[in-house]
């Protein structure tokens, strides 16, 4: 048996698949696994191996998925590579073996176990990408730059990100994902770019956003009244809008 | 923008007017796909997204405000109606669009809800409407949603003028029949409701068609296909509203076809502006429903629901339970509970009819004219019709796959495309999304049933009951004691580990 130990990214995972593949050919892709390096706990009769991330092989596995299966098949690979499961690497390379064999038709036979499973974990990212465009909220600084922190599980920026550049385009922005000290900064009328944080850095962010906004205070009376007496439901609201997701928003804080 | 140093008052006002707003139960943003444009603020989509959720579960997608809440009517059943002592407030045209792009920007909504009391005539609050409207989408190049109320009474020109800027407009029918029209709202009628709702439908067909769309609305999932949906083509010829009052408005019959002869040729709803087009209420209008507040029956709600949709083609009717706020003697008394599971079941009926295929004589009768309390009209409906079931997972056609309490549209169309591949089992069922304890009793898997069970009306009745109860205790019962079981273990279930395992295997346990 094989492990393959790639980096947390999607070029990482990306080259594990492609280095995986290689020997997969030769000893059986059942013999081969796919593990995160920092996620990772040593089993008996596993040999492992780590990968070393190289942008020429993960693009091409991406140009394959993208000719050998379907674009929405990249697609759900890229969210599942997104999520903060431990066993999303090794899942993707199931999916790529099933993916391979039934072409086009892959994406469709939820029976297998191997698609059900980057179907569940792509799904879940997706749904939590969306519920971040519905719960990230800005706060204007003084320098007129909107700013957002958010601290979500998956790694959903890249997400998010593009629907903020369609909406705000002629606004300066930053969502800061403070777990992983990711950044989307978009200047106005130009396209967002990704940016990661030194320790430093982060603390000017965290600075910033101790800033006070005019509004803050608006939208919270907003908030608390417009709630029907009658019909409180805390329960329901819970469901809506999980506990976790409130941590950075407005009206809770 | 900057607010300066009325903040405070403005905070006043703010609370005065969304107090005043917050009965109004719908807040959707769905149903206008528009990308944004560079250096222009906002965009649409047309799922619609939710912003927040207010502490009675209800999403907060728009900034939803009164204009103002004074008004020259009396309406019995509202918290706003001239007779009542409320504070009153109005805000300027200025000051709604100061917080509705200040919000905006901020991610806390998705547009703009505006309503309004009816301050000196319909005319006059319809006028100050526009100039908000005018103001956010000319001045401002605001590209975010716009959801308005027009008012009963108000002029058609108006109405028209307001529909190129707005997404979506509504007018409330508020109560299902023209009698409790006349005993709550005594200065509104059948024909100042339905009249301008017939205006904005026939501006909406003459916009669609002079776009090369189709003259009624799209539905989703493929519902405009369904052999006796209710908006199936040449539906809309079929009698409607029960036959009560106020259904030919001057004359007119309400068929699309005439519709646009009435209206037709108004080419000015379709405007080009900056080598855009802008539509005439792209997402379609809305109603509400108010729920308990009068003696009709289910029945009765869901017949004028359905001939809302397939007379008028409205895009969604909203149903709001009644809640006391007023004394009266026409009226329940205040402090009342709201019926929410009476609400809920309408939704579900609601949702029967728009995506499922449903009619709604089908789900209830004459004879029988309230919902099931215990069951979902959809299971009330598959227990009193087993002749059609079970249904074979693997041959039956979708409308079929729809019609199996326990499976949607979503899951339905999983099943279609997933069995093409391959035979499909009960865990199979399971990933794909179909509620099995709900969906086993009506199905077959390859010609097995899950669980050996005789379709007999009483035994699925009770097994189905057994799952449901909890649950509408809790609509009926929210955040209120709950009550102790002996059997109950308050969920302290701790799953075995695999140490219990050695263990037990151990016996050591």
């Amino acid at each position: 048996m094989k492990g393959y130990l790639c980096e947390d990214t999607v070029e990482g995972i990306f080259t594990g698949v492609y280095d995986a593949w290689v020997s997969g050919m030769e000893i059986g892709h059942e013999n081969v696994r796919l593990f995160l390096k920092r996620q990772y706990e040593p089993e008996l009769f596993f040999e492992y191996e780590e990968v070393f991330s190289d942008a020429d092989k993960a693009e091409k596995v991406a140009r394959t998925i993208r000719k050998k299966i379907s674009g929405e098949a990249f697609r759900r690979v890229y969210r599942t590579a997104m999520s903060s499961q431990p066993d999303r690497a090794d899942a993707i390379y199931r999916f790529l073996m099933e993916g391979f064999r039934y072409k086009e038709d892959t994406l469709r036979m939820l029976q297998l176990p191997a698609v059900g499973r980057v179907f569940e974990l792509a799904r879940k990212v997706a749904n939590e990408a969306h519920l971040f465009l519905e719960f990230i909220r800005f706060k204007q600084l003084k320098n007129g730059v909107l700013f957002a922190v958010i601290a979500p599980k998956s790694n959903v920026l890249t997400l998010v990100a593009p629907h903020f550049e369609d909406r705000f385009s002629g606004e300066n922005w930053i969502i800061y994902d403070e777990t992983r000290a990711l950044a989307a900064v978009h200047e106005a009328l130009k396209p967002y770019a990704i940016a990661r944080l030194t320790e430093e850095q982060a603390g000017v962010f965290l600075d910033k956003n101790k800033e006070k906004d005019g509004y803050t205070d608006l939208w919270k009376v907003f908030f608390n009244t417009i709630g029907i007496e009658d019909r409180k439901n805390y329960r329901c609201q819970r469901t809506m809008m999980p506990l976790w997701y409130r941590k950075h928003m407005t009206e809770f804080l | 923008m900057e607010i300066g140093q009325g903040t405070a008052e403005l905070k006043e006002k703010l609370r005065i007017l969304s107090d005043a707003a917050k009965y109004d139960a719908a807040c959707t943003s769905s149903g206008v796909d528009r990308p944004g444009k560079p250096g222009t603020l906002g965009n649409a989509s047309a799922a619609g997204i939710c912003h927040s959720f207010a502490s009675d579960g209800r999403c907060i997608s728009l900034l939803k405000i009164l204009l103002t809440n004074h008004c020259i009517y009396d309406c019995k059943y509202c918290i706003n109606r001239r007779s009542n002592d409320v504070e009153r407030a109005a805000f300027t045209p200025d000051e709604v669009c100061a917080l509705t792009i200040e919000f905006y920007r901020r991610n806390y909504i998705e547009g703009l809800f505006l309503s309004s009391g009816v301050m000196k005539s319909p005319d006059h609050t319809m006028a100050q409407v526009y100039e908000v409207l005018y103001k956010l989408r000319e001045v401002h190049q605001f590209r975010g949603y716009i959801h308005v109320k027009a008012i009963p009474g108000a002029d058609m020109a108006l109405i028209d003028q307001i529909g190129l800027l707005a997404d979506r407009m509504s007018i409330n029918l508020e109560l299902p029949t023209a009698e409790s029209l006349r005993s709550l709202a005594p200065h509104k009628s059948r024909q100042t409701i339905l009249g301008p709702m017939r205006q904005i439908q026939a501006g909406i067909v003459d916009s669609r068609l002079s776009m090369g769309q189709t003259a009624r609305l799209e539905r989703a999932y493929g519902a405009k296909s369904f052999s006796n949906g209710i908006f199936r083509l040449g539906e809309q010829q079929r009698d409607g509203l029960g036959g009560s009052a106020g259904h030919v408005i001057d004359g007119r019959d309400l068929s699309v076809g005439q519709a646009l002869e009435g209206y037709g040729g108004r080419r000015g709803l379709v405007r080009r502006e900056r080598n855009e087009i802008r539509t005439y209420v792209p997402a379609g209008q809305s109603t509400q429903i108010i729920v308990g507040a009068t003696p009709e029956s289910d029945y009765h709600m869901m017949m004028v629901t359905q001939a809302l949709y397939q007379k008028y083609d409205l895009k969604r009717v909203f149903f709001s339970a009644y809640v006391g706020i007023n004394e009266d003697s026409a009226l329940p008394a205040p402090g009342e509970k709201p019926p929410l599971l009476r609400e809920h079941r309408l939704y579900q009926a609601d949702w029967l009819l728009r995506f499922y295929g449903f009619r709604a004589e089908e789900l209830l009768s004459e004879d029988k004219p309230n919902f099931n309390v215990f069951l979902d009209p959809k299971c009330d409906w598959a227990v009193r019709h087993l002749e059609c079931f079970p249904v074979e997972i693997n041959l039956a056609a979708y409308e079929l796959l729809l019609r199996v309490p326990g499976i949607g549209a979503k899951s339905a169309r999983r099943i279609i495309q997933a069995r093409r591949m391959g035979k499909l089992d009960f865990p199979d069922l399971k990933k794909l999304g179909v509620v099995l304890k709900r969906a086993h009793y009506f199905i077959t898997c390859g010609g097995r049933q899950m669980y050996p069970v005789k379709l007999e009306e009483n035994r699925i009745t009770a097994g189905l009951i057994s799952d449901s109860q909890k649950k509408n205790w809790q609509i009926e019962h929210q955040e209120s004691f709950r009550q102790l079981s002996l059997f109950d273990d308050m969920k302290l279930e701790i799953p075995p580990t695999v140490e219990d395992f050695h263990k037990a295997a151990a016996g050591q346990l």
